[in-house]
């Protein structure tokens, strides 16, 4: 086995620098730390009595940083909109912290663990918790496709098993945004930069090769396609877990050995944490290649089995993974309030000659950190052993408060762990002062049927199934709504239900995501969002009250205050949305730095909210499909359109940037999923299915393809505007609004149930042909197209690329 | 009371479906053991009824599928295997096992190479039983559904040897469509005894009606069950002998 044979580290003079002097040493040294930053560091040493040593440097530098601190989340903005200027104290205290703990107080016992730990819990059932976990993976993707979702992956599963004294992972999802696949080479603007499609085949069989080899199920996801992420594409990983209740809580103590599981050390993925918090250029490409790593599943699969068997021999009192940072986050989390000491030298290493500094903050993938009670190490050890992995003892907890790092006698960090974990706090300026939207345009459209078919084949909204059937969505045996289904197993949905072992009840999960809404209106892209993951959540078989949501942010360059303010605006949409569905927000995570120095200047992407959620379902028998079950059953649409186009596909089509973006009554929506769920419970929903991208017109030819029976509906029956003309009622995208098919015998209970709200039935499944048909008042015919010929093109769109 | 039969489960580095295997066979009567490859030996067939090499990626499947584990086996068990088979002690490999039986040459000449498609391929199959007698199908109808999950499930036999194998029986599942490239859509075999077993679907993922993509979807028996349940039911008759499974069935109600 390999280990270091010496320390190897130095002092930094830095004691009499000045500020200028400190940025050049920052700059030098890599540590993206700015002015104000080196000179917190120096006020510290100075304070101290000594010149820092390059391991200490190094390890505040991964601490500070914006992967792991969050820095702008945390920032004090002045945000300027027409109304005036308002602070803003921190957007996570604010829009994310505040709202949720109102609903931890409103819903005792529901959220068992939130925020602080490497995913939050919700109940189950008196014996199960559940917990769901949604990471980027941005940069290094955009460098080294396959090996960025690869260990953006790996990265995601670790935190599930880091979290509580060890959940066990159920499911993957993953989300992606791309350039489109078909972008012409020339109109790529940077050197080095990959084309779409090579991002996306290596995204995708970055995610299918370790996620399979895990035997975890891939069963939700979504990929966004726009110009804008040509440059910046973004990967988002998640996954869902499942822990006995029991097992939560976790606390440090004195007296405990670390021992590092799994993976040995190496020089790979060095600075990965500073790194992935910088903008990224053509020299990127070049010069960061050392940042990104091959992850290893089965080295992680040993792990995770090894992991779950001493927790349930209950041998951990504490267990975290090694992400960002390495084994000076691990143990920075495990020991930042005990103190305690870390010996590098024990650390096995992957190859000779590591630094102390190297050892100590290298991002080598599928390692964990336990701390294990002395008398039980030696049976951890047996049990890494029986799965083929290591366990090694590394140092220990000491109560002092302190953390030291020695390295062959050597005293090479020694930090206050108070002070350490305490960067100064950025001071921010921020503007949301968007052009008014133009309502002039007339929506007319001669062939409805020619658009639906064009915005079948658009690549956000045609079949993902050539990337889903690459994942194996059925490992674990626990898939109860697949990602595919219908009657023949090839038409979409609108989430996943996954059973739990050991329980009656069942897990929901469910995301959204409108990037083309928050171009040009943030606010209300959010409130989209936070409601479309819910009503996925509702109607696929959670319950509306026992629903969790996670908020993962990508932006661009949160220097520039519109970008900024984008940021600031989608906050507080999904902060009021969440409080009105009383959603807590039990985790999350922040991407900056997506923009990209092309030959014609910088590009970012635009403000990129992923909402992602569980819900408790109380009965595996209430899971509900998307896809039509009879051929004489009836059609019904709840919830009420608009007519403002502004974000929708269709509009996007037609050129225009400029409508109003809909906005959406929470509180309504909420009244009427709780009413859903009353009438799916008592067996009178068959199928349904969300209107999202593309409309009404999409989401019909979507619940047909199934092919079990053809659909009639009249388009003036939908509750809309009066004034909105049939391209509107068909295309808006409202949010809120979900489609029903119904027995003819459970109409009447149904209108009885949902009196009060916006229920209307807009048609019926036709058992003597196989297309869409829409007719209007008075009964002309405005679309009679074969769903077949439909489904072609929505199957075919993606596959002529992948 | 009666004793259960007993199912050993190996688990190697990387296979990953070995709880939902044990979960299906505990469904149809077995007790279940999983063992880790690093405490197999010689001694661990005693008292075994089944062993099952369940689905996954064993030792990462980068050479090819399944290679690794047949060393690892070879050197733990040694001839206990085959002195295990020829005393008719049952074997299943599914998926990865099925991969792993093939290098151990305890099914007929043949491999599982890359799919057709060159990729993994993840989605529900209709299945044909050739040969109604083999014990995992004699409950099945002559055509069901399972569901798949591999990128080397792609059977191929040396020249002119699947004739052969249909002629002897020994050819027992076919796929409804070419789904991977395989020889005559070939999807499961089993050796000439027909004790043991290699097939490429996942019946342990087919063990409940609601398994099914299709929420309308009932078996003929209108019970809780998939077609997955039967198979290993059908297993566990054949291992118990045909004077336990009455007793079996009453203690089961």
């Amino acid at each position: 086995m390999i280990f270091t044979d010496k320390a190897s580290f130095r002092r930094v003079s830095l004691l009499e620098l000045d500020g200028e002097a400190l940025s050049a040493l920052s700059e030098e040294m890599k540590l993206s730390l700015s002015e104000q930053d080196m000179l917190a560091v120096q006020a510290y040493f100075r304070e101290t009595g000594r010149e820092p040593t390059d391991v200490e440097l190094e390890v505040i530098a991964q601490t500070w940083s914006e992967h792991c601190k969050h820095r702008i989340f945390s920032s004090e903005i002045t945000h300027e909109t027409a109304q005036g200027k308002e602070k803003v104290d921190g957007l996570f205290k604010t829009f994310i912290k505040q709202p949720s703990e109102v609903i931890f107080e409103r819903k005792p016992g529901f959220v068992l663990s939130a925020f602080h730990d490497n995913a939050g819990f919700i109940k189950l059932d008196e014996q199960y918790a559940i917990c769901l976990k949604v990471e980027t993976h941005n940069h290094p993707s955009a460098l080294e496709p396959y090996a960025g979702a690869n260990t953006g992956i790996g990265g995601v599963v670790r935190d599930i098993l880091g979290a509580g004294r060890g959940a066990r992972p159920v499911a993957n999802i993953d989300v992606f945004c791309f350039g489109a696949p078909n972008t012409p080479q020339p109109d790529i603007r940077g050197e080095d930069v990959i084309h779409p499609l090579g991002i996306m085949r290596g995204v995708v069989r970055g995610v299918r090769d370790y996620g399979n080899r895990m035997g975890i199920p891939t069963t939700g996801g979504a990929i966004q396609f726009d110009a804008a992420y040509i440059y910046n594409p973004l990967v988002y990983c998640g996954t869902a877990g499942v822990i006995r209740i029991a097992d939560i809580d976790k606390a440090m103590s004195s007296g405990l050995k670390i021992v590092a599981l799994g993976g040995r050390t190496g020089k790979d993925g060095l600075k990965g944490a500073t790194f992935s918090s910088a903008a990224l250029d053509s020299d990127s490409h070049e010069e960061d290649q050392t940042a990104v790593q091959i992850g290893n599943p089965i080295e992680e699969k040993k792990v995770a089995d090894c992991i779950l068997a001493a927790r349930d021999e209950g041998l951990i009192t504490f267990v975290t993974d090694c992400g960002a940072g390495g084994f000076s986050s691990a143990a920075g989390e495990m020991l930042s309030e005990v103190g305690g000491e870390i010996f590098l030298e024990r650390c096995p290493l992957k190859e000779p000659g590591l630094e102390s500094w190297q050892v100590f903050i290298s991002e080598s993938q599928e390692r964990m950190v336990v701390a294990v009670d002395p008398a039980r190490v030696e049976r951890l050890q047996e049990l890494a052993m029986i799965y083929g992995t290591e366990a090694t003892v590394i140092g220990h907890s000491d109560g002092t408060g302190i953390l030291r790092v020695w390295h062959h006698g050597e005293l090479v960090c020694e930090l206050d762990n108070n002070r350490l974990h305490n960067p100064p706090r950025q001071i921010r300026s921020s503007r949301w002062m968007p052009a008014a939207p133009d309502s002039s345009r007339v929506w007319d459209d001669e062939d409805l049927a020619t658009s639906l078919s064009r915005l079948l084949g658009d690549f956000n909204i045609c079949s993902r199934a050539p990337v889903i059937r690459e994942y194996d969505h059925e490992v674990q045996g626990n898939t109860l709504l697949k990602p595919l289904a219908g009657a023949r197993g090839d038409a979409p949905q609108d989430g996943s239900v996954i059973g739990i072992d050991g329980s009656e009840k069942a897990m929901a999960i469910a995301l959204s995501l409108l990037p083309e809404w928050g171009k040009y209106d943030p606010y209300r892209m959010g409130k989209a969002c936070v409601d479309e993951c819910i009503r996925q959540l509702v109607l696929t078989g959670g319950d509306p009250d026992k629903a969790a949501i996670l908020d993962n942010f990508c932006v661009g360059n949160p220097d520039d205050a519109d970008e900024l303010g984008a940021l600031v605006e989608t906050c507080r949409g999904i902060s009021e949305a969440a409080l009105a569905y009383g959603a807590p927000f039990v985790s999350g995570k922040d991407s900056f730095y997506n923009y990209f120095e092309t030959e014609d200047g910088p590009v970012s992407i635009p403000v990129t909210c992923l909402i992602s959620g569980m819900a408790v379902v109380e009965d595996r028998n209430r899971v509900t499909g998307s896809t039509l079950r009879r051929a004489d059953s009836i059609i019904c649409l709840l919830g009420e359109g608009s007519g403002l186009m502004g974000g929708s596909v269709y509009a996007r089509h037609c050129g225009v940037v400029t409508a109003e973006v809909p906005d959406i009554d929470c509180m309504a929506a909420l009244a009427r999923y709780r009413k859903l769920a009353l009438a799916r419970d008592s067996g009178w929903i068959l199928s349904a299915h969300d209107l999202g991208e593309g409309g009404l017109a999409v989401a019909l030819a979507e619940m047909g393809f199934g092919m079990k029976a053809g659909i009639e509906i009249d388009v003036d029956q939908v509750d809309a505007p009066a004034m909105a003309t049939a391209a509107q009622r068909l295309f808006e995208e409202t949010a809120g609004r979900i489609l029903l098919e119904v027995a003819a015998d459970d109409l009447e209970n149904l209108r009885a149930c949902f009196a009060g709200h916006s229920f209307k039935v807009i048609g019926k499944a036709a058992a003597d042909h196989e297309n869409l048909v829409v007719r209007d008042a008075a009964q002309s015919c405005l679309i009679d197209v074969s769903l077949s010929s439909l489904k072609q093109v929505w199957k075919n769109a993606i596959g002529a690329y992948y | 009371m009666v004793t259960k039969p007993h199912a050993l489960l190996l688990k190697f580095p990387g296979t990953n479906c070995d709880a939902e295997s044990a979960r299906a066979l505990e469904a149809a009567g077995f007790t279940t053991q999983i063992l880790p490859a690093s405490q197999l030996g010689p001694d661990s067939l005693e008292q075994v009824d089944l062993l099952m090499l369940s689905g996954g990626f064993s030792y990462g499947d980068y050479v090819m599928a399944g290679r690794l584990a047949q060393l690892r086996v070879e050197e733990r068990l040694g001839l206990a295997l085959n002195g295990f088979v020829e005393e008719g002690g049952f074997v299943l490999g599914v998926c990865n096992g099925f991969q792993i039986l093939t290098k151990l040459g305890l099914l007929p000449a043949g491999s599982l190479i890359d799919n057709s498609s060159g990729r993994f391929i993840c989605r529900w199959t209709e299945l044909h039983v050739e040969n109604c007698d083999s014990p995992p199908l004699v409950y099945l109808p002559g055509t069901f559904e399972l569901p798949i999950a591999h990128a080397e499930g792609r059977f191929v036999a040396p020249d002119g040897m699947v004739q052969e194998y249909f002629d002897n029986g020994l050819v027992t599942l076919t796929y409804g469509d070419d789904v991977n490239g395989s020889e005559r859509q070939i999807a499961g075999i089993q050796n000439q005894a027909g004790n043991v077993f290699g097939l490429m679907p996942h019946p342990e993922r087919f063990l409940y009606r609601q398994h099914h993509y299709d929420p309308d979807w009932l078996a003929p028996d209108q019970s809780q069950w998939g077609w997955g349940y039967h198979f290993f039911r059908g297993i566990r008759d054949h291992v118990v002998g045909e004077a336990v499974v009455e007793s079996l069935e009453e203690s089961a109600l």
